[in-house]
């Protein structure tokens, strides 16, 4: 099993040994860090990960912090801890994608449930992530004239069609498809309607 | 005199270039005309002019220069009958010094009632606001989650299989040490409370009932509450802290008032008494009442049942009056609402003496 690892936030060096020394004991692996800018320094592994993020720090505020990975593109899951959450905050942090705001001092078990939440959307994540950049390796494969093929294909015409549409006979057009079959690892003309749905092609 | 004349001027420029001019003709008609006409008494309008400044000492001394320069005004003028003159001058400066007396008396009492207003204000900053509450809640917080890891943690260390005796042992350690620091918040929080100690003076509390009652009577004008109180003609003299007491009083009138907001029959009754040994204060409401199962923890800090409430206000007086060698209590009235008291022990010498030691 891959190490599940949460990324703790939080100026207070008690909480941060207390949030360590918890999740520890939960089996998770943690990194402590006492700002933002110290996380941001630390070379994360690729792991299903977390980040348990204070609110209210000196210099970066959580909330500002989030709004910066949203730029960098950087989806890790964000679990808000504040001592003192007002309700606007919790929307502006959940609204922007947090997994929980929490009130310190929260209870153990509904800051486990969030870290359990944040861990599996980041593994989907990661995993979707995995399965697009390889369909998208696969797609690399192919040649110009087999991509047009499987667009069309993917809509749902037949053979005689596309050879009509692209000015082949349709025996080129089968051997074009076998071939999409064969390099995009398609068992089914079902599988290869989902990749192309999933790789966003489309007939020009 | 000039001195300050010329400070004050700074603060109301237009108000003082008013005095000075308005001095400056009447003087020049006083002087110009006969002694028949009594320009002079023109300076009451001078003087109550003055009053406007709120500085009772200003008044004075725009009283005395009016006097001068009415006597000045009779020195100096050529025309007229001298014995009419002396008549006059005489009436007006009578009603200068009148006028100078009336309004350095008014002035005074409502610099008297600025200042108490001032501290009215400064007592319900330290009992009343959210944002010490929030402070507090934020310093205490912290600690108290780092507690609830340690010690989730330590079981944790303890039921795993080996279990982990050496890191449940250092969370329990920082539980320790985070309790000592949530405990070190709450040590600041009550030296704040109570930052300078209790001044031990003697105290009339007929005195302080009266001054909390001048206080609130308009806010209950207002909200059509009738006021009535029973107090003793003599109450024996109690040692401690005037100001702190005054915030108990003021504490249960303002809960009072706040607790018949509601009532059809809005009444409030302060009353004060003696025995030999104690003195007792109480202040009934005709209002929503206290239920008996909940009379135990009104006392207790964060126990609210206002909305905006901090629940602090029963609980500093309960530790004013403890502090005071008092008790205080809370009891049902008839018919309804509550009755919120508090006993004190009656001074005696030989008491003073070891309290102040």
């Amino acid at each position: 099993m891959l190490n599940e690892t949460v990324y703790i936030v939080d100026d207070d060096p008690s909480v941060r040994e207390g949030l360590d020394s918890l999740l520890r004991s939960a089996g998770y692996e943690t990194h402590c860090f006492a700002s933002p800018r110290e996380f941001q320094l630390h070379r994360r592994a690729d792991t299903p990960s977390c980040l348990v993020l204070d609110v209210r720090m000196p210099g970066a505020s959580g909330l500002d912090f989030q709004v910066e990975l949203a730029h960098a593109d950087d989806a890790i899951p964000i679990i808000f801890l504040t001592g003192h959450g007002d309700v606007p905050m919790s929307v502006r942090a959940m609204r922007a994608g947090a997994i929980e705001f929490l009130l310190k001092p929260f209870r153990e078990q509904d800051l486990l449930d969030a870290i359990r939440l944040a861990i599996e959307r980041d593994r989907t994540r990661r995993e979707s992530a995995t399965v697009d950049s390889e369909l998208n390796q696969r797609l690399n494969t192919l040649t110009a004239r087999e991509r047009e093929v499987m667009a069309l294909v993917s809509t749902g015409l037949l053979n005689k069609q596309i050879a009509g549409e692209l000015g082949l006979s349709e025996v080129t057009v089968k051997v074009h498809r076998g071939q999409v079959m064969r390099k995009m690892q398609a068992a089914t003309l079902a599988d290869l309607i989902r990749m192309s749905d999933r790789l966003g092609l489309s007939v020009k | 005199m000039r001195r300050w004349l010329a400070r004050y001027s700074i603060d109301m420029p237009l108000l003082w270039l008013g005095i000075a001019l308005s001095s400056l003709l009447i003087f020049v008609a006083d002087t110009l005309t006969n002694f028949e006409i009594a320009f002079a008494v023109l300076y009451v309008a001078v003087i109550l002019l003055s009053a406007r400044a709120g500085r009772p000492r200003a008044v004075i001394a725009v009283g005395i220069s009016c006097g001068l320069l009415t006597v000045l005004s009779y020195a100096l003028t050529r025309y007229g009958n001298p014995d009419s003159g002396l008549t006059n001058g005489a009436l007006s400066l009578l009603a200068i010094v009148t006028t100078t007396y009336f309004a350095y008396r008014s002035e005074t009492a409502e610099a008297s009632t600025r200042e108490t207003q001032a501290d009215l204000a400064r007592m319900a900053r330290i009992t009343s606001i959210g944002e010490l509450a929030t402070s507090i809640a934020h310093e205490v917080s912290q600690p108290l989650t780092a507690i609830v890891a340690n010690a989730n943690a330590a079981m944790r260390w303890l039921a795993a299989d080996p279990p982990r005796q050496d890191e449940a042992k250092q969370a329990l350690n920082r539980v320790v040490a985070d309790a000592a620091r949530a405990g070190e918040v709450i040590g600041r929080v009550r030296q704040l409370v109570a930052r300078v100690p209790p001044s031990k003076v003697e105290v009339d509390m007929i005195d302080v009932i009266e001054e909390t009652l001048a206080l609130t009577r308009g806010e209950m004008v207002r909200h059509g509450i009738v006021l009535r109180t029973d107090l003793a003609d003599h109450l024996p003299a109690i040692v401690g802290d005037r100001v702190q007491l005054q915030q108990v009083v003021l504490n249960f009138v303002v809960n009072a008032m706040e607790a018949t907001q509601k009532s059809e029959e809005k009444e409030v009754l302060v009353s004060a008494a003696a025995d030999e040994r104690k003195i007792t204060v109480s202040v009934r409401d005709t209002g929503i009442g206290v239920p008996s199962d909940v009379a135990d923890q009104v006392f207790e800090a964060f126990y609210t049942t206002k909305s905006t409430g901090i629940g602090m206000g029963l609980a500093i007086s309960r530790s004013i009056i403890e502090a005071h060698g008092g008790t205080i209590y809370v009891a049902p009235n008839y018919p309804h609402g509550a009755a919120f008291g508090f006993t004190l022990p009656i001074a005696s010498r030989a008491e003073d003496r070891s309290r102040v030691e």
